[in-house]
């Protein structure tokens, strides 16, 4: 039994309750306990780096000094933007010691911080601490037939420097997480564009645009659905795909998954369970694919043969 | 490599560059940052361009732009960036001093997202954690537009996207008296 320290984020009670309740799920169901951090606050998210360079600094630091009480050497989050936010802090104050004092003056009465435990996105932890071959063995239910568009967004893998996970071009691993489950993840190239973020509110046009291209491409790579590790993502493709579709006369039908539902899926637990209720685009139709045979595009037979032929002259 | 750059004493690119921690004279001006930015259309001046403008010493020009308030910070740029500058870092510092010296911008966006980030700030000062659904109302009175979205609210309220309530924190007092020090630590940074 492994025991990681969770940091639920503030949308995990809010915009991405199913994300939450199925990390959970999986979890448990991968022999991992999770411990919450007792009354952790806001990352700060985009705002606070935006505003004001401290607070940007101090609201991070004062979860990761919490996580620093409990046992774990690690601790996972299943947000993008917390985990962004979280692992710049601990990067930057690592880096420079005096700047950690400084800082820690603000976060009042929570002790010294000191550095020992490691940040991972779930994403990361459960590639790289759980590990494909454990995820494959839980599986009872693959989703086989269902052909997925992983979309990473900007914040799991960027910058190299901070995140020090995967590609920050074209990375794989939901990709191979997905396949792990039975579904074939397809070729999609704008796996790490930038969904838009909190635009969504404060300049709705922005998301609009750049959302509706990630949707454009996840349809043309012949996806039935996205696979997402990010609330904000979920909900700006989920939430305004109805208003991009009528922006730009389009009808794309794409749910939007977060990569714990499906394998909550695949390891069994019922369907209800999920809150597919909470969806604005309606799951159903990418879930009727699971048990389809996909046919694979025939290669060409003939270089096969080519290069046999070869190898017999030599 | 080198471009144009002011020859005289240039202050504005010592305090972007002491503020990013990045070389703003490093940048050669290839513009792969713009083919990659997915807002540079948003832009006043494209991420090339406000380099160059900093290694001009444009200050007035750059600070009242719309182009830093706009970056995402995605990263993408930097990414690709040739010269290995931390760009999403250099529109950050031009922020920071539009921020501490009050440049003002008319531009209606660029208020509107000023605003969209204080309200939120505001929240977590209040509560310790975002409260989503106040922070959206709050937004729509705020900048006057009291319709903005509304039609989604039927269907992410019912289907309970959005919750009423939030789970406030316990030590929210502590987090007010981060705020305060934090604020401090500000003004000596000046």
């Amino acid at each position: 039994m492994k025991k990681v320290t969770y940091f639920p984020g503030c949308s995990a009670h809010g915009t991405s309750e199913e994300f939450d309740q199925t990390v959970k799920m999986v979890m448990k169901t991968l022999d991992v306990e999770m411990e919450e951090i007792p009354d952790w606050n806001c990352c700060g998210a985009t705002s606070a780096h935006t505003m004001n360079e401290s607070l940007a600094y101090a609201l991070p630091l004062r979860n990761l000094v919490l996580a620093e009480k409990l046992s774990n050497d690690t601790m996972t989050i299943p947000c993008a933007s917390c985990y962004q936010r979280l692992k710049v802090t601990k990067v930057h104050m690592d880096e420079n010691p005096e700047l950690a004092k400084k800082i820690n003056t603000a976060v009042v009465g929570e002790g010294e911080y000191q550095g020992k435990v490691a940040v991972k996105s779930m994403l990361q932890y459960c590639y790289e601490d759980v590990g494909l071959e454990a995820i494959k063995a839980k599986v009872t239910n693959p989703i086989s037939g269902m052909k997925l568009a992983c979309y990473y967004g900007c914040l799991l893998t960027r910058p190299k420097a901070i995140t020090q996970f995967d590609s920050p071009e074209y990375p794989m691993s939901m990709d191979n997480i997905i396949e792990a489950l039975g579904a074939k993840a397809t070729p999609f190239d704008f796996k790490t564009e930038c969904c838009g973020a909190s635009f969504s509110i404060s300049d709705t046009e922005v998301v609009l645009q750049l959302s509706g291209k990630i949707l454009e491409m996840a349809k043309e790579s012949g996806a039935h659905g996205i696979v997402v590790a990010c609330p904000l993502c979920q909900s700006n493709l989920d939430m305004r795909q109805p208003d991009i579709e009528k922006k730009f006369k389009v009808k794309y039908d794409l749910p939007v998954f977060y990569l714990t539902q499906l394998m909550a899926l695949a390891f069994g637990f019922p369907k209800e369970k999920m809150m597919f209720a909470k969806h604005i685009v309606p799951v159903d139709g990418a879930l009727a694919h699971i048990g389809e045979v996909i046919e694979e595009p025939k290669k060409p037979a003939k270089a096969k043969k080519a290069v046999q032929a070869e190898s017999e002259v030599e | 490599m080198i471009t144009l750059s002011y020859q005289g004493k240039n202050t504005f690119l010592e305090a972007v560059n002491k503020k990013s921690g990045a070389d703003v004279l490093e940048c050669y001006q290839c513009g792969k940052c713009v083919s990659t930015c997915p807002v540079s259309n948003f832009m006043d001046f494209p991420p090339r361009e406000i380099m160059q403008m900093i290694k001009l010493g444009l200050k007035e020009e750059t600070q009242m732009a719309n182009s830093m308030w706009f970056c995402l910070t995605c990263s993408a740029c930097s990414g690709r960036c040739p010269r290995e500058i931390d760009i999403p870092a250099v529109m950050e510092a031009v922020r920071h001093i539009a921020i501490e010296e009050n440049y003002h911008s008319d531009n209606k966006q660029v208020k509107n997202i000023r605003k969209f980030h204080e309200i939120f700030l505001d929240m977590i000062k209040r509560y310790g954690r975002n409260y989503e659904l106040r922070m959206m109302a709050e937004f729509n009175i705020r900048t006057r537009n009291l319709f903005k979205d509304m039609h989604l609210a039927p269907k992410a309220l019912l289907k309970g996207k959005i919750p009423l309530g939030v789970k406030s924190m316990k030590s929210a007092k502590a987090i007010r008296k981060m705020y305060e020090m934090a604020d401090k630590l500000e003004k000596q940074n000046k």
